[in-house]
C-alpha cells in the first residue's frame, strides 16, 4: 500500500501544478510532495530491510520493492528532494514564466523515475523508462532557447530510437522465457527460467538491450545526445538526469545480469566490459577539452556510466558491491554537482569554462561548491567515490581482469586530472575579471540546497548508515555474487 | 485456408517492408506520413491475419487498436500540431541521395534476415515467425536508417514511429498474448510521443525558424568561435 | 505433333493479327478517358495499310544495319511467340527452344537493333533516343534478373508452362507475397520497356523529350510498317508473358481441342483488355517522369523485385 501511495503523490503534485493559478502553490506542493515521497521510501526501504525475504509486496508479481529497487527508489527519492528544493529558488531567480508547466513536467519526471524500480514485469519497465524521455524532454527543452532545443530533440531522437531498439529486446526476451515455458513473467522469474531459455534467443534479447537501453544511459557510440541534454536543461532538471536517470536505466540493464549469467555462453560480462571501457574512455579524453562546465559534469556521467558497467562485467561479490557503491556515490555526488554548476551559472550568466575565473574569491559559496563538487565527482581521497572505484579497481585485480582494470585506472586518472584542471581554473584562477558586484546574490533555497546535497557526499566517504551499508550489501548481492 | 492466410500475412509483410523503403525514399513529408500510415496498416493487417490463424480475439484487438492509433488518430494529430506549411514543404536536404539510399536499406534488410536465422533455429514454431521476425528487424534497422539520414523534423519522428512499427511487427509473432492492459500502454505511448515531437517540432520552427533538426549542430566541444 | 504445330501457328497468327488492334483500343480508352474525338479502334490497321503502300526512304549514309533492322523488330516478337504460352497452357510444337530467359534474350535482341539503327541513320535525335532507351535498359536489366531468379526460386524451373501452374495450384499461392511483389515489378518494367507513362509518353511528337518513338522516326514506308508492328507485338507478347506466365493461365486451353484453342482467343483477348483498362488509369492519372527521376521509378521497382525475392527466401 505504501508503495502505491508513493507513487501517487508525484500524480497527485502534478496535478495540483496543472490546476493551480498560482505559481508559488505548485512549487510548495511539488517540494511539499518530494519530502513525503522521501519518507515514504524511507520507510518502505527499511520494511524491505527487516522484512524476511527482502522484499515489500503491494501488487504481487506487478508492483513488488527487493532491495535492489529499494536502493535505487531511496536514491531517486533523495535526489528529487534537492532538486525540487533547488528548483524554488531557480524558478523565482530566472523569472521567464512557465512555472506551473515546468512543476507538472518535473513532477511526472519524477513519477516516471519512482515507477521503474518498483515494477517487476520487464515490459511494463519498458514503458516506463519510455515514460522518462517523454515526461523530461519539455524539461529538457524549457529554457526555449536554441540551445535547449537543439539539445531536446537530440535528446527525444536519440534515446526513443534506443527505446525501439530495446522494445524489440524486451519482445525477444518474453519469446525466449514463453518458448522455455516461464511462469511469472518478472524479474524474479526471468531469473529462474533462464537456464531453461535458448541461449541464442538471450543474446540476442540482451545484445538489443544493451544497445537500446545504452543509448539512454550514455554508452559511447550513442552517448552523443547526454552532454548536449544534461548541460542545457534547467539545473534541477540536470541533477536529476545526470544524478539519477542514468543511474535508474543503468539498473535496468544491472537486472538483465541475473539473468544472462546463467547462459555462460552469452558472454555477457565481455560485453558489458567493452562497452564500459569504451565509454569511459572516450568520455575521459573528452573531458579533456570541454569548455563549458556543465558540458563537463555531463562527461563525466558518461565516465562513470562506464565504470560502474565495467564492474558488472567483472563479476564477482566485491564487484558488484563496488558497482552499486559507485551508483549511490554517482547520484548523491553528481547532483550536487550540477547544483553548484547551477549556482555558478546563477551568479555568473555563462556557461563557458575560460570566462570564469577566481570563483572562491567572488562568491564563497559557489567556489567551495563547485571545489568540493569536482574533487568528489573526480573521486579524490575523502569521498564515497573514491571508495567505489578503489573497490572496483581492487576486484579486477585478478588473471583475465588485469587489462580492463589498468585501463580502467588510466581512464580514471586521465579523468581526475581533466575535471580538477578546468575546476581549479575556475575556482582559483586569475583573468579579467567582473568586478564583484556584478555577481548577484544566490537564493536562501539553493545554499539550503548546497549544504542538504553536500551532507551525504561526505558522509558516505567517512561513514556509511547501517541501513544503507545493509541495504547496498543486499542490493549487490541481488545482482549477483 | 490456413495455406491463405499465412500467405497473406507474408503478403503484409513483404508489403510493411516496402512502406518502410517508401519512408526512407519519399521526397516530400506527406509521402513519408503516407507511408508510415500503409506501414501501421499493413502491421494491423498481419495482427488481423495472425488473429484469425490462432483463433485469438486478443490480436484482433491489438490489430484494432493500431489501426485507432495509427492510421486514424496520429495523422490527425500531427497534422493538427505540425504548422501546414512545414507537413506540404518539399524536403530536398538529404545526407545521402535516393537510390544509394535504397540500396543501403535492401542491405539492411538481408542483414536482418541473417541476424534472425539463428533465432529462429532455437525457437522453431508458428510459419508467420518466419516472415514477421526478420521484417520485424528490417524495420526497425530502416526507421533507425531514415532516422539518421533525414534532416527534417517530421520524418525523423516518422522514422522512429516506424522503428517501432518495426518492433511490434515482430512483436505480432513472437509475444502474442502480450497482457491487454500493455498493449494499451504502447499505444498511448504511441501518442505521447507524438504529441511531444509535434511540439517540440511547433517549438523548434517557432524559435529556430527551421524543422531541418539535422542541420542543427551548435552544440559541440571546439571553442566557440 | 501435327495439332501441335497447328497451335503453334496459331498462335503466332493472333499475335499478328490482334496485336494492332490492342493498341487501337488502348488509345481509343485513353481518348475516352480524355474526353477527346479520336480515331476508332481499327486506325492501326489502316496505318499500317498505309505504310505498306508508300515508298521507302533510305538515307544513303546509312549502312546494312538500317535496313535490317525491321525485319529483326518484326520478327524477333513472333519467334518469342514460339515459346511462350499465347493460347495454351501446355508447351507447344516449338516451345523446347528456349525458356523465359532466352525469351528475354531475343526480345533484347530487337531493342538492341532497333538502338543501333538509329545511330546508324545518323539523324540527331535518333542516338539521343537510343541512349535514352539504352539507359532505361541497363536500369531494367538487373530488374529482370530479379525477377526471372526469383521465379525460377519459388517455382524451381524457368520454363514459362511450369511456372504459370505454380501460381495457382494450390489458389492460396496466388497470395504469396512474392507472386503479388513480383506482378507489381514486372508491370513497372513493361511500362519502362515499352515507353508508356511515367517513363516516356508514347503519344508525344516532341523529339527533344522522346525516349522510345525517337529511334523509329527516320524509317518510313515498309520499314516504318515494320518497325510499327514489331513494337505492338512486342507489347502485346510481354502482357501474355505477364498476364499468361507470371498472373495467372485462367483463360488458356489446357486440352489438345482445336475447339479449345479457339475459344482461348476471346479469352486472352479479354484478359489483355482489364489489363488495358488499368494501363490506360495508370497513364491517365500519372505525369510523366523528368528523366532524371527515370532511375528512381527504376530503382522502386527494383526493390520491389527484390523485397519479392527476399521474402521467398525468408519463408523457403
Amino acid at each position: 500500500m505504501i508503495l502505491l501511495i508513493l507513487l501517487a503523490i508525484p500524480l497527485g503534485a502534478a496535478l495540483v501544478s496543472v490546476i493551480t493559478r498560482n505559481d508559488k502553490t505548485a512549487s510548495t506542493v511539488t517540494l511539499l510532495g518530494s519530502l513525503f515521497v522521501f519518507a515514504l521510501s524511507a520507510r518502505a526501504v527499511l520494511t524491505v530491510i527487516s522484512s524476511g525475504n527482502h522484499s515489500l509486496t503491494a501488487i504481487p508479481h506487478w508492483v513488488v520493492l527487493d532491495s535492489l529497487g529499494a536502493l535505487i527508489l531511496i536514491l531517486v527519492a533523495f535526489v528529487s528532494v534537492t532538486a525540487s528544493l533547488f528548483s524554488t529558488g531557480y524558478m523565482n531567480f530566472k523569472k521567464n514564466g512557465g512555472t506551473r508547466r515546468y512543476h507538472t513536467n518535473f513532477n511526472l519526471f519524477i513519477f516516471s523515475m519512482l515507477l521503474i524500480p518498483l515494477i517487476q514485469e520487464p515490459n511494463v519497465v519498458w514503458i516506463s523508462v519510455e515514460l522518462t524521455t517523454l515526461f523530461s524532454v519539455l524539461l529538457v527543452g524549457f529554457e526555449n532557447t536554441h540551445e535547449a532545443l537543439e539539445a531536446a530533440w537530440k535528446y527525444v531522437v536519440l534515446t526513443l530510437m534506443g527505446a525501439a531498439v530495446a522494445l524489440l529486446g524486451f519482445l525477444v526476451l518474453y519469446w525466449a522465457a514463453h518458448t522455455a515455458g516461464v511462469e511469472n513473467y518478472t524479474w524474479a522469474g526471468l531469473a529462474a527460467g533462464a537456464p531453461n531459455m535458448s541461449p541464442v534467443l538471450l543474446k540476442g534479447a540482451f545484445i538489443l538491450i544493451l544497445v537500446g537501453f545504452g543509448a539512454k544511459v550514455g554508452l559511447v557510440p550513442l552517448h552523443t545526445w547526454l552532454p548536449d541534454a544534461h548541460s542545457q536543461a534547467p539545473t534541477p532538471v540536470c541533477a536529476l538526469l545526470s544524478g539519477v536517470e542514468t543511474t535508474v536505466i543503468l539498473y535496468v540493464l544491472l537486472r538483465l545480469i541475473p539473468v544472462v549469467t546463467a547462459v555462460p555462453s552469452i558472454h555477457a560480462g565481455t560485453w558489458f566490459v567493452v562497452f564500459g571501457l569504451i565509454s569511459t574512455g572516450t568520455a575521459a579524453f573528452l573531458l579533456l577539452r570541454v569548455s563549458d562546465y556543465k558540458r563537463l559534469f555531463a562527461f563525466s556521467t558518461v565516465e562513470h556510466m562506464g565504470i560502474i558497467l565495467t564492474a558488472a562485467g567483472i563479476g564477482g561479490a566485491s564487484a558488484h558491491l563496488g558497482g552499486v557503491l559507485q551508483m549511490v556515490g554517482h547520484a548523491v555526488t553528481k547532483s550536487f554537482c550540477f547544483y553548484a554548476a547551477g549556482s555558478v551559472l546563477l551568479l555568473t550568466g555563462t556557461r563557458d569554462i575560460s570566462s570564469v575565473h577566481g570563483l572562491i574569491r567572488k562568491s564563497p559559496w559557489a567556489g567551495t561548491a563547485l571545489l568540493t563538487g569536482g574533487l568528489a565527482i573526480a573521486g579524490a581521497p575523502p569521498f564515497a567515490l573514491f571508495l567505489s572505484e578503489f573497490s572496483i579497481i581492487r576486484s579486477g585485480m585478478h588473471p583475465g581482469d588485469y587489462l580492463a582494470a589498468g585501463l580502467l585506472i588510466l581512464f580514471i586518472t586521465i579523468a581526475f586530472f581533466a575535471i580538477m584542471n578546468h575546476v581549479s581554473r575556475m575556482v582559483f584562477g586569475t583573468g579579467t575579471e567582473k568586478p564583484a558586484a556584478a555577481y548577484g546574490k544566490l537564493p536562501v533555497s539553493v545554499k539550503i540546497t548546497l549544504i542538504g546535497a553536500v551532507i551525504p557526499i561526505i558522509l558516505f566517504g567517512l561513514y556509511i548508515p547501517e541501513p544503507l551499508h545493509n541495504l547496498i550489501k543486499l542490493a549487490s548481492a541481488a545482482i549477483g555474487g | 485456408m490456413p495455406d491463405l492466410l499465412t500467405n497473406l500475412n507474408e503478403l503484409s509483410g513483404g508489403l510493411f517492408i516496402i512502406a518502410a523503403f517508401g519512408i526512407v525514399a519519399a521526397r516530400q513529408m506527406r509521402g513519408c506520413m503516407i507511408f508510415f500510415i500503409f506501414q501501421s496498416f499493413f502491421l494491423a493487417a498481419s495482427a488481423f491475419i495472425m488473429g484469425i490463424i490462432t483463433s485469438s480475439d486478443h490480436l484482433m484487438i491489438v490489430g484494432g487498436i493500431n489501426i485507432l492509433t495509427k492510421v486514424i488518430f496520429l495523422p490527425w494529430l500531427l497534422s493538427r500540431l505540425v504548422p501546414r506549411k512545414i507537413a506540404t514543404k518539399r524536403e530536398i536536404v538529404q545526407v545521402i541521395n535516393i537510390p544509394t539510399s535504397l540500396i543501403i536499406a535492401l542491405l539492411l534488410t538481408i542483414t536482418a534476415y541473417f541476424l534472425t536465422v539463428p533465432w529462429l533455429k532455437a525457437a522453431p514454431g508458428a510459419d508467420a515467425l518466419h516472415i514477421n521476425v526478420p521484417i520485424g528487424l528490417a524495420g526497425l534497422l530502416l526507421g533507425a536508417y531514415t532516422l539518421s539520414v533525414r534532416r527534417e523534423a517530421v520524418p525523423q519522428l516518422l522514422g522512429l514511429l516506424s522503428m517501432e512499427n518495426g518492433a511490434f511487427f515482430a512483436g505480432v509473432a513472437i509475444a502474442p498474448n502480450l497482457p491487454l492492459m500493455l498493449e494499451l500502454a504502447l499505444a498511448f505511448d504511441i501518442l505521447i510521443i507524438t504529441f511531444i515531437a509535434g511540439i517540440l517540432t511547433r517549438t523548434v520552427h517557432e524559435r529556430i525558424g527551421t524543422t531541418a533538426v539535422g542541420t542543427l549542430s551548435t552544440l559541440r566541444e571546439e571553442p566557440r568561435k | 505433333m501435327g495439332k501441335y504445330l497447328l497451335f503453334n501457328i496459331l498462335q503466332v497468327l493472333t499475335v499478328l493479327v490482334f496485336s494492332p488492334l490492342v493498341i487501337g483500343v488502348l488509345n481509343r480508352l485513353k481518348e475516352i478517358v480524355q474526353s477527346k474525338h479520336g480515331p476508332g479502334i481499327l486506325q492501326p490497321y489502316r496505318d499500317l495499310w498505309k505504310l505498306f503502300s508508300k515508298d521507302e526512304v533510305v538515307s544513303e549514309e546509312s549502312t546494312w544495319i538500317f535496313r535490317a533492322t525491321p525485319y529483326v523488330a518484326f520478327v524477333t516478337p513472333l519467334f518469342v511467340t514460339l515459346l511462350i504460352p499465347v493460347l495454351t497452357s501446355y508447351p507447344l510444337f516449338w516451345a523446347f527452344m528456349a525458356d523465359m530467359v532466352g525469351a528475354g534474350f531475343v526480345l533484347a535482341l530487337g531493342g538492341f537493333f532497333a538502338a543501333l539503327a538509329a545511330v546508324d541513320a545518323a539523324n540527331p535525335y535518333g542516338p539521343m533516343g537510343a541512349s535514352r532507351t539504352r539507359m532505361v535498359g541497363f536500369l531494367g536489366e538487373p530488374i529482370f534478373i530479379i525477377v526471372f531468379f526469383t521465379v525460377s526460386f519459388v517455382a524451381d524451373s524457368t520454363i514459362p508452362y511450369i511456372v504459370q501452374q505454380k501460381w495457382v495450384t494450390p489458389l492460396s499461392n496466388f497470395f504469396e507475397p512474392a507472386h503479388i511483389l513480383l506482378l507489381i515489378s514486372f508491370i513497372m518494367l513493361i511500362l519502362a520497356e515499352k515507353g508508356r507513362i511515367p517513363v516516356d509518353n508514347p503519344s508525344g511528337h516532341f523529339e527533344l523529350a522522346m525516349i522510345e518513338e525517337s529511334k523509329d522516326l527516320e524509317y518510313s514506308g515498309k520499314g516504318a510498317a515494320l518497325m510499327k508492328w514489331g513494337g505492338w507485338m512486342k507489347f502485346f507478347v510481354l502482357m501474355n508473358i505477364f498476364l499468361n506466365v507470371l498472373v495467372t493461365p485462367w483463360g488458356l486451353a489446357s486440352t489438345v481441342q482445336l475447339s479449345a484453342v479457339l475459344l482461348a482467343v476471346p479469352l486472352v483477348l479479354f484478359k489483355i483488355l482489364l489489363f488495358i483498362i488499368f494501363l490506360v488509369l495508370i497513364e491517365s492519372s500519372l505525369a510523366k517522369l523528368r528523366l532524371f527521376r527515370i532511375s528512381e521509378y527504376m530503382s522502386t521497382a527494383f526493390i520491389i523485385a527484390v523485397i519479392a525475392m527476399l521474402t521467398s527466401v525468408f519463408t523457403g
